[in-house]
């Protein structure tokens, strides 16, 4: 299945724009989630034509990650760094339709060209070795255990190639266990053609993306060669999205603590029958929520950074999903409201900063948010540290329609999967429902070699949710294997869920939690017990051994022991001794006193 | 003092009572064959400590050393085992001599050749030309059409190498109506044209001559910087033994061998020269057999964005890179990068009111290059990479150029080469935010020029041919002299640090790289140049792949207090009672040699 994940995709959030096509543009989509929350989209994309991508003349595709993708024959590469939880309870369906998000950690996945499966991994592990120097990330410990290679799950997005033909390999790692952190970001940032000095990535901070309620940075590499035959072409796009707390972001930044509001500050519910001057029920938040770009990111937007078309005409970069009723002050640039009544879009001045204020007069209605096509959380059940049993929950909230998808999970080798008890049942019967699992392609795991992989293609009826349980056993790893902190627990990477439809739409992907496997840790000064234990048995014997053969055996009579007398009337005669110096001395010091008392 | 046994306390009277005798009770005298068992229990106890447990433990906590051929290492360092010769086959071709006299005129000539040569390591051969074979003959014509292919040129001239190793031909050819004798060098192959008047061929008896003389001089000329460069590759190795010589392996005799070597092409090399050349090898990059080069468009705005960067190295550089690709080969990259900063170290641009121009101070252009932020990352792969920055200043601050000496373009040793490209010049050349070609060329053409002395080529002599040749020459003395100190080096370090582990590969690198070096002093004494780059090279990959040996460099420290402090609660309750019974053991026979 080929689509265009470009315009196609933008299309899918409830502002959409036919855009212009420079080889480079970049967006910024903001989008009130809910009344305390705000989705911050951010969009780079760029385009280079694969002949002088070849001939390695960088310009909007930045040389450094270029040359890893060329050193590396890697033809596509998507790169994920995440965190946090995407609350779809609330937030409702995943941006982009989770096709630019990743689970916790770093996700990597890419197809390299090669001869052979050995040769694309020699390739995978150069990528690996490259990246995580670019990336400041830990991806060179994507070995072979953490590397599958997934048969349903993902599609090339390059149009033109043919995976079979141009031989090429899909690999895909995960790092459930990296922190994501500024130092991904700074370079993240550099790869961009105005280096988050220019335009709406000046509003990229540490602080506040990773203050984030979730956040996903995302890096995709792919070439399109037109069906018409025009010149082919890659495509590199940057996006990061963030959930941000509104009242949290607006919180200053040098006195982050959160204090009380006074009183005069205080926004009551005068509609509560003891409602006056003495008491005050707080009003909800969503009457009246304000805020600036510069208060919920710390700056406000510093000049546009190339958003001119061909022709140089202004592009808009801005986008914010409010209905158009409600009023917005702008410092400079235009503002552009657009046919459907709940979006407006914004072009940047050239140089001058970029200050947005949403008041809150006008409508607060928010957009509903789409409910996601499927629920899946996973947990962790049974106890002890021998065994334990996964859980995921999948529920199809439509009440209408079935659903099917392709459930992907890896799962590390010292989690001993057995496939005999991998059931799944509806959650209104207490039997296991064959009919549900459509197909398996299951890779066991091999000792430290590589881990387990598990696609499962899986329909869900609707309104209904499918319990999918299975079993599995701790192995005890060897002591040099286990992590710093081996008491924490070992991370399991998400389960990847990617929806299959019938028509041509690009595809949704929903990614569960990472779980965290307590596995039989062991005592770690065990080495030095060990040692000092056998050293004092070894020595006992010995010592036992040495002396049977060394020692004289006589009666107990002829010992010529120790006198215990003669020691007990030399020990007195030494303290008589004693006794006597220490009577002399003192009889000498009072003596003395005495006389100096006379003089 | 009491005597003992005078005062017994209660319980000893007990049991002095159940055993009255027992003051007098002396165990029976021990059977001498029991005194001997238990010496010799004693002495195998010890025996198998001292000659298994002691040797067990240290072999099982030692540091693996292999081997190193220390001495020779040493002496390839101190320039005791080579000294590298360049003997220069110069053919001279005459067709129109008699065999006599051109053999006396190639004796004459080379006595006067050496009368001029003063470094004796560096010297030129003159010999006849054999027999004017057609393959020869062909090969001679070639350069006569001049609108030749320049790969074309080169393959004759490998043809030529494989074929006879003479860097030059001297071809004497007569003509009438000229007074002296003139020369040209042909500038795309290696052959000397010396037109003569038939009147100046000496006679087989005379003793000097006018047309000798000549040529050796012509000859000397051409030869001269090469001379220089050796000499001074050669002077320097030698001064860095003097200044490193710390080691105790470095004996007086090699100290002053060195300081022969040194005061020889001194002479050869003024200070003037000398600085010049020092300069020079410092800005010239490490031979590589493939390069890198980086050509990044630096700007602190929004524009120019781009730049007609492929059909400018199109036209400006790739037929330089093509004619050097005999000796190295070529990447080349590209890049825009927009809103550069300088790095705050670096003081802002001053307006110069007089000149109407912004100033950068001199002392600042070492940190022009923002290394923190601008992406200017070695290349991937094997060899180093050279940048060439062509920075665009914004217009607020335009023209900008170097405070003092006005210029816009330096070079960084070793690393490549900045040029200000100001915006006045561009403005009339390029279209929007986009760098025209012609509005890059004169910065491109900077860069060749900047390219060309990283390469460290020499600048005389004015054929290209030459030029490479000299290059392949000056290239397998500098690596063969950087192997040879490498190999010092380690033997040095592997003398420093005893605790440091000495794997086999060192070993077996160590070994290439001497067999190398030895081939390549062989190959220098024949005149055999190519081979001789060749297996400098590897001896030099070889040298430096040993001494940066992974395991080598994590040595693990493992400090002997460490593992005895581990294996206390074993040696302790073992060795007490081993030395206690030695003791008494020893006690004992010298108390009964004593009593003997």
């Amino acid at each position: 299945m080929k689509y265009s994940f470009g315009p196609l995709l933008l299309s899918l959030l409830s502002c959409s724009l036919v855009l212009a096509d420079p080889d480079y543009h970049e967006r910024l989509n903001l989008q009130p989630l809910t009344p305390a929350s705000l989705l911050a989209s951010f969009n780079f994309w760029s385009k280079a034509s694969l002949q002088s991508y070849e001939e390695q003349h960088f310009k909007y595709i930045p040389r450094s990650l270029g040359q890893i993708l060329q050193h590396a024959k890697t033809r596509e590469l998507h790169l994920r760094f995440s965190t946090g939880r995407w609350d779809d309870e609330s937030w409702g369906a995943r941006p982009w339709g989770g096709t630019k998000e990743g689970g916790t950690g770093v996700e990597l996945w890419a197809w390299v060209e090669a001869d052979s499966d050995a040769g694309s991994f020699a390739r995978w592990v150069t990528l690996n070795n490259a990246l995580s120097g670019l990336f400041c990330a830990s991806l060179n410990f994507i070995d072979s255990t953490r590397t599958t290679r997934p048969r349903m799950t993902f599609e090339p997005a390059s149009v033109g190639t043919n995976a079979s033909t141009d031989n090429l390999y899909l690999l895909h790692g995960t790092l459930p266990r990296e922190v994501v952190c500024t130092e991904n970001l700074t370079p993240f940032l550099k790869l961009l053609p105005c280096k988050g000095k220019a335009g709406i990535a000046s509003l990229l901070d540490g602080h506040k993306l990773f203050d984030a309620s979730w956040q996903s940075m995302a890096i995709d590499v792919r070439s399109v060669c037109p069906a018409d035959g025009s010149e082919c072409s890659i495509e590199m796009e940057q996006t990061v999205d963030m959930v941000l707390d509104v009242q949290r972001s607006k919180r200053p930044r040098d006195n982050p603590i959160p204090r009380p509001v006074p009183s005069e500050g205080l926004r009551c519910d005068d509609t509560k029958p003891y409602a006056g001057s003495d008491f005050c029920y707080p009003s909800d938040i969503s009457n009246g929520q304000s805020w600036t770009i510069a208060e919920i990111f710390g700056r406000p937007i510093q000049g546009s950074c190339l958003a001119e078309d061909s022709n140089g005409n202004p592009l808009d970069s801005v986008y914010i999903d409010v209905p158009n009723e409600r009023e917005m002050y702008i410092t400079s640039g235009t503002e552009n409201k657009h046919l459907s009544g709940t979006c407006r879009s914004f072009t940047l001045p050239k140089s001058e900063p970029f200050e947005m204020v949403l008041s809150h007069l006008g409508p607060q209605t928010f957009n509903d948010h789409t409910t996601p096509p499927l629920y899946a959380s996973r947990s962790f059940t049974g106890h002890g540290q021998e065994r334990g049993g996964v859980q995921t929950l999948l529920t199809n909230p439509s009440l209408t329609s079935s659903i099917s998808f392709v459930y992907f999970e890896t799962l590390p080798w010292f989690m001993k999967l057995y496939l005999h008890t991998l059931t799944a049942r509806l959650s209104t019967s207490s039997t296991p429902n064959p009919c549900l699992i459509k197909e398996k392609f299951y890779r066991p795991a091999l000792d430290r070699r590589r881990g387990t992989q598990l696609e499962l293609l899986i329909s869900v009826p609707a309104n209904s949710t499918v319990i999918l349980t299975y079993d599995f056993d701790k192995a005890i790893l060897r002591y040099t294997e286990y992590p710093p902190d081996a008491n924490r627990g070992f991370d399991v990477a998400p389960a990847v869920i990617r929806l299959l439809s019938n028509d041509k739409k690009a595809p949704v992907y929903i990614r569960t939690t990472s779980l965290l496997l307590p596995l039989p840790t062991p005592d770690f000064s065990m080495p030095y017990n060990v040692i000092i234990l056998t050293s004092t048995v070894m020595a006992l014997a010995f010592g036992m051994i040495f002396n049977l053969l060394v020692r004289r055996f006589v009666g107990a009579d002829e010992v010529e022991g120790w006198d215990v007398a003669a020691l007990k009337a030399k020990l007195r005669g030494g303290v008589m001794v004693l006794r006597d110096k220490m009577m002399k001395k003192g009889g000498k010091g009072r003596k003395s006193i005495n006389s100096s008392c006379g003089n | 003092m009491m005597a003992p046994g005078t005062e017994v306390g209660e319980g000893d009277r007990d049991y002095r009572l159940t055993l009255p005798a027992k003051s007098s009770k002396k165990p029976p005298p021990e059977l001498s064959e029991g005194i001997r068992v238990r010496g010799l229990v004693i002495v195998s106890f010890w025996a198998v400590v001292i000659f298994l447990g002691l040797p067990v433990w240290l072999w099982t906590t030692s540091i693996h050393r292999a081997r190193l051929p220390l001495q020779e290492m040493l002496d390839w360092a101190d320039g005791k085992a080579c000294k590298p010769t360049f003997p220069l086959q110069i053919a001279i071709e005459a067709p129109l001599l008699q065999d006599a006299e051109a053999a006396h005129l190639v004796h004459m000539t080379q006595h006067a050749l050496d009368d001029l040569n003063e470094f004796s390591a560096h010297h030129l051969r003159l010999r006849l030309a054999k027999s004017l074979s057609s393959p020869s003959r062909r090969n001679a014509s070639i350069p006569e059409s001049q609108d030749l292919d320049i790969g074309q040129v080169f393959q004759s001239y490998e043809d030529l190498d494989d074929r006879d190793d003479s860097a030059l031909t001297v071809r004497l050819r007569a003509q009438d109506g000229i007074q002296a004798a003139r020369s040209a060098l042909q500038s795309h192959s290696t052959i000397l044209d010396v037109a003569y008047a038939p009147n100046q061929i000496p006679s087989v008896s005379s003793s000097s001559s006018a047309l000798a003389t000549f040529i050796a001089n012509r000859l000397q000329e051409l030869f001269a910087e090469e001379q220089a460069i050796i000499a001074y590759i050669l002077s320097q190795s030698a001064a860095g033994i003097q200044s490193t010589s710390h080691s105790p392996y470095v004996s007086p005799a090699t100290a002053s061998g060195s300081r022969e070597i040194r005061s020889r092409p001194n002479r050869l090399i003024n200070p003037e020269m000398a600085a010049r050349l020092a300069s020079r090898m410092t800005r010239s990059l490490k031979y590589a057999p493939t390069y890198h080069i980086t050509m990044s468009l630096f700007t602190p705005s929004a524009s120019p964005s781009s730049w007609q960067i492929e059909s400018a190295l199109a036209e400006y550089l790739t037929p330089l890179l093509d004619s050097i690709s005999a000796v190295s080969n070529f990447t080349v990259d590209t890049q825009v990068q927009l809103y550069a900063t300088f790095s705050p170290s670096v003081h802002a641009p001053e307006h110069d009111a007089d000149h109407g121009v912004w100033t950068l101070q001199e002392e600042d252009l070492s940190g022009f290059i923002n290394a923190a932020e601008w992406p200017l990352s070695p290349s991937i792969g094997a060899g180093p990479t050279l940048n060439f920055v062509l920075y665009v200043p914004d217009q607020t601050t335009s023209p900008l150029v170097v405070k003092g000496s006005q210029a816009s373009s330096w070079l960084i040793p070793q690393w490549g080469g900045v040029v200000i490209l100001n915006a006045q010049d561009a403005n009339t050349t390029s279209v929007g935010s986009t760098l025209s070609k012609e509005a890059i060329r004169p910065a491109l053409l900077t860069f060749s020029h900047q390219l060309l002395s990283f390469l460290g080529a020499p600048q005389t002599p004015p054929s290209l041919p030459l030029q490479l040749q000299t290059l392949t020459r000056i290239r397998a003395a500098s690596l063969l002299l950087s192997a040879s100190s490498t190999m010092g080096s380690l033997a040095r370090l592997t003398v420093a640090l005893p605790s440091i582990a000495i794997p086999e590969t060192v070993s077996t690198a160590v070994d290439t790289t001497l067999s190398h070096l030895r081939y390549t002093c062989n190959a220098l004494k024949e005149g055999k140049f190519p081979e001789a780059l060749e297996n400098a090279r590897i001896a030099e990959a070889e040298a430096e792949r040993g001494f940066f040996e992974k395991s080598m460099v994590g040595q693990v420290y493992f400090p002997d207090e460490h593992k005895v402090a581990v294996y206390l609660p074993l040696l302790g309750p073992v060795g007490v009672p081993l030395i206690m019974s030695a003791l008494k053991e020893l006690k004992r026979m010298w108390a009964s040699r004593k009593a003997q």
